[in-house]
């Protein structure tokens, strides 16, 4: 059905293109993720200006046709991000979490909390470069676990249910598990559990800090949860 | 059905970049079409770029033989290093003859979204080079890009780091001639307007 579509969206990736044009993948509220063509966008005199470069949240005029990718016609720049751009550790974590949300997230199923939270994450980065790190990208992709439907259990055994002695993780059963339903799971510090309750519970911009340790361990827990329920592989957090 | 050397000539033309499957079916049979001579000059020239074109062993720029042409220019300025991304983006910088110093060219951009990390590109190599002494300034030039400017900003905190005396200059960044201030982006203009100049 040809038209024109409507549409916020936030740049994941921006991929040079013949001679002048730039092929983006989009992110948006209400259409998930979304391929689209910008005509002669590399060009010094293109009326896109440096807008379609990845962590930008736009205001967009896309041409639907027959093919794969829709065709910008215009674009207004809701948020610019200039303070991320300028911050080594901020860039990389913005990097991060586009690729984060391209990877679990890659058809045109609608799903409008997870672009609030990319445009959070991307304003939280830009207001306060330095919380950049470890734990803000692992609080971030908790979040994105929960969006996609697969938070994992934290307040009781996931396999059998026992609320005291939970002292390990695992991806099968989708939680933490107590010690006498150990067996496919790795051990998970009380820090560790107690970080990804917090960062679960909190604003982005609250992220708890943890240890080094705790951190590596909440990174695992999140990524065995994504490899066994969405066969998905992240990236490192940091 | 066509002859499978048809097909298989197709089918590499078809790799190129740009190159569709209908304009791939064009160039074949327009080659088939060209005399012997004209042919083979074609692959005889990518056999010989192939052949004789390498990297150079101190700056990793294009080099036939074990140096490129500008390292082994006694006239260039061996203390001003460029760093850019990619061996084509030498050549617009030496159009301008604004440059006099050698070059030092990563093979690409640091990007956690395609798994580009620190030891993917010659970053070690430019770190060894500048430690190495003699060096008065390195001038990032990667593209100002996302991926360029994430380069820049980790090459300049490393470099900051381990040569402190080393002054690190970065491309001004603004408006390109003859565009429309009404297009510029917002990252654009703000950089422009941080970096005026008194006329
Ligand atoms: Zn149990
Ligand atoms: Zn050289």
């Amino acid at each position: 059905m040809a038209g024109s579509l409507k549409t916020e969206a936030v740049v994941l990736r921006s991929i040079r293109y013949g001679e002048g044009d730039r092929v983006l993948h989009l992110y948006t509220p209400h259409r998930g993720r979304v391929g689209a063509i910008a005509k002669g966008a590399r060009k010094a005199r293109s009326r896109f200006g440096g807008r379609l470069e990845p962590f930008f949240h736009l205001r967009l005029i896309l041409y639907e046709g027959r093919g794969d990718l829709l065709t910008v016609t215009s674009a207004e720049t809701v948020a610019a991000h200039p303070r991320l751009r300028e911050d080594r550790a901020a860039l990389d974590s913005a990097a991060r979490a586009c690729d984060a949300v391209a990877r679990l997230f890659e058809t045109d199923d609608p799903n409008p909390q997870v672009f609030h939270l990319l445009r959070n994450q991307l304003a939280l980065l830009d207001r306060a470069p330095a919380c950049a790190g470890r734990a803000n990208q692992l609080a971030f992709r908790l979040k994105l676990l929960v969006a996609a439907g697969l938070a994992p259990h934290l307040d009781a055994c996931a396999s059998c249910g026992e609320r005291d002695h939970l002292s390990g993780f695992s991806g099968a059963a989708g939680g933490v598990v107590c010690g006498a339903c150990e067996a496919s799971a790795f051990p998970l510090d009380a820090d560790a559990h107690e970080f990804l309750v917090e960062a679960l519970g909190r604003p982005l911009a609250d992220a708890p800090a943890a240890t080094d340790r705790a951190l590596r361990q909440a990174e695992r827990a999140i990524g065995e949860t994504l490899e066994h329920h969405a066969h998905v592989r992240w990236r490192p957090a940091a | 059905m066509q002859a499978p050397p048809i097909q298989r000539l197709v089918t590499e033309l078809g790799k190129l970049p740009g190159i569709g499957s209908r304009t791939a079916q064009r160039l074949a049979f327009h080659i088939l079409r060209q005399s012997d001579e004209e042919a083979f000059a074609l692959s005889d020239a990518i056999r010989e770029v192939k052949s004789r074109i390498g990297l150079c062993e101190v700056c990793f720029n294009l080099a036939e033989g074990p140096r490129c042409r500008i390292c082994l220019d006694e006239r260039r300025d061996t203390a001003l290093i460029c760093v850019v991304e990619e061996p084509q983006d030498v050549i617009p910088i030496e159009r301008t003859h604004e440059f006099r110093g050698r070059y030092h060219v990563l093979g690409g951009a640091l990007s956690p979204i395609d798994g580009v990390d620190p030891e993917d590109i010659k970053l070690a190599e430019l770190y060894a080079r500048v430690e190495e002494g003699g060096i008065r300034e390195v001038v990032l030039a990667t593209n100002p890009t996302t991926t360029g400017e994430a380069t820049a900003l980790h090459v300049a905190e490393e470099l900051r780091r381990r040569t402190p005396d080393v002054t690190v200059t970065r491309l001004a960044s603004g408006l390109p001639v003859g565009a429309d201030l009404e297009y510029a982006d917002e990252v654009t203009l703000g950089k422009a307007l941080s970096g005026r100049r008194a006329l």
